[in-house]
């Protein structure tokens, strides 16, 4: 039998919650989903949705994205980044250049893009220009730029990487403030990539409920129900239930992944907002250091690097609504500076952040 | 970003297969699910122009039937 959102919601509302019971989300779509589809406000008040550290566009460090404006400003390199990431702005003086959007506004060579095979298409296109694709993402993006590397790419294509791994932060929120979430909503996407069992931890090292979602309120709201139903047994009984399974299976991904452990290796990585996280982001391997722009650009990003560049702008909350500690709208900037007409934030820009998912779906009061 | 949308393989090519929804037609890389064995009439989830995973054709449609309402 295949259950609709509102029996989910029927079997939510007999529940009793004796206390709030917060459940953590780590994939921008998600909350996108439940704050289009005004899920908190059709579930009991005791039980909150967090947004964490679910964009990667969001915690994508500002050495990155300096280093891609500097490469595209002064290196004379063709610029190829997803779509998202342009508008994500930096802390500079007034009067600088703040985003890729605006030097490509003032003549950089800047090619929003929504596959990497167009950014091999763009490499075929210029074959006596270097491109450089500045990829952000999640393991989900990362297995498609692996793929890309795998297949081959001409040579005068370099890839930026900025990479993360979702489930290293996830890790380091329960580790430093545990007793702040009762339960995890496992991103769906990354699930089909690296398999449901990535999860295993959360229930088994944190004895935290967890189900893996899909992106409709039906797979959103069949997720609340399992980690509610898991944290409310008596005793508890928590365990990693699989509320996407058109898409997600137990192991992944297997090609997916083998091509992932080809082309990359996990490396300790900077978290815009959050801070280096052990083993949470990827870096070409040797095999693949031609089309490292990381290694081609090195004094560039050295002298980038010594600059010891801010991480959020000063008075936004981003890093703590990255964490979880702080909903969008508790920002003090949230609707005042910040819009997503005039960024100041990067949670305010991408599509994945979660202060322009609210912002968007009208939750305009701060 | 990690948004994946359910497409239907028209033709295949090596990796490269023409895949369709919603009257929309993209060129999608099979290369991630090299092993699997995909014929036209498959339906695949794409993201950033990878199928990632192979799924049914009734999936496919309820998928939709869902997305319809959130997009």
């Amino acid at each position: 039998m295949h259950l609709q959102a509102k029996d989910y919601l029927q079997r939510i509302q007999q529940f009793s919650v004796p206390q709030r019971v917060r459940i953590l989300n780590v994939c921008g779509g998600h909350e996108r989903s439940i704050t289009h589809a005004g899920l908190r406000s059709l579930l009991p008040k005791a039980i909150e949705l967090v947004p964490g550290p679910g964009c990667p566009v969001c915690v994508c460090p500002e050495v990155d994205i300096r280093l891609a404006l500097a490469l595209a400003l002064h290196e004379g390199v063709l610029l190829a980044a997803f779509g998202d990431m342009l508008r994500v702005p930096i802390n500079a003086e007034s009067g600088e250049i703040r985003s890729l959007a605006q030097a490509k506004a003032q003549g950089a060579a800047i090619v929003p893009l929504a596959s990497p095979q167009e950014a091999v298409a763009l490499a075929r296109q210029h074959p006596h220009r270097q491109v450089v694709f500045f990829a952000a993402g999640f393991e989900t993006t990362m297995a498609p730029v692996a793929a890309m590397l795998a297949e081959g790419v001409p040579d005068n294509l370099a890839v930026l990487l900025s990479g993360r791994l979702t489930w290293p932060a996830v890790a380091r929120l329960l580790d430093t403030q545990a007793s702040a979430f009762d339960a995890l909503i496992a991103p769906g996407h990354v699930a089909t990539v690296m398999g449901a069992r990535e999860w295993n931890f959360v229930s088994e090292q944190y004895q935290i409920a967890c189900a893996v979602a899909g992106f409709t309120p039906d797979s959103l709201l069949a997720a609340v129900y399992s980690v509610l139903r898991q944290r409310l047994s008596q005793p508890p009984r928590c365990f990693v239930d699989n509320c996407y399974a058109r898409a997600v299976s137990e192991s992944g991904n297997l090609q997916a992944q083998r091509c992932l452990d080809q082309v990359f290796e996990v490396i300790d990585s900077q978290w815009r907002g959050i801070g280096v996280l052990p083993a949470s982001g990827f870096a070409l391997r040797p095999a693949y250091q031609a089309h490292d722009a990381r290694l081609i650009f090195a004094t560039q990003q050295r002298a980038i690097a010594q600059a010891a560049p801010q991480d959020m702008p000063p008075g936004c909350a981003c890093a703590e609504v990255l964490l979880g500690q702080r909903y969008p709208d508790q920002c003090p900037l949230y609707g005042r500076r910040c819009t997503p007409h005039t960024p100041v934030g990067p949670c305010m820009v991408s599509d994945e952040g979660a202060c322009q998912i609210w912002w968007a779906s009208g939750q305009h009061a701060a | 970003m990690c948004l994946a949308i359910p497409m239907q393989v028209v033709e295949i090519d090596g990796y490269n297969a023409r895949c369709e929804a919603k009257g929309i037609s993209r060129d999608v890389s099979l290369f991630l699910l090299q092993g699997e064995p995909i014929i036209p009439g498959d339906h695949v989830i794409v993201h950033v122009g990878y199928a990632i995973q192979k799924i049914s054709a009734e999936e496919a449609r309820s998928a939709w039937e869902l997305y319809d309402a959130i997009l």
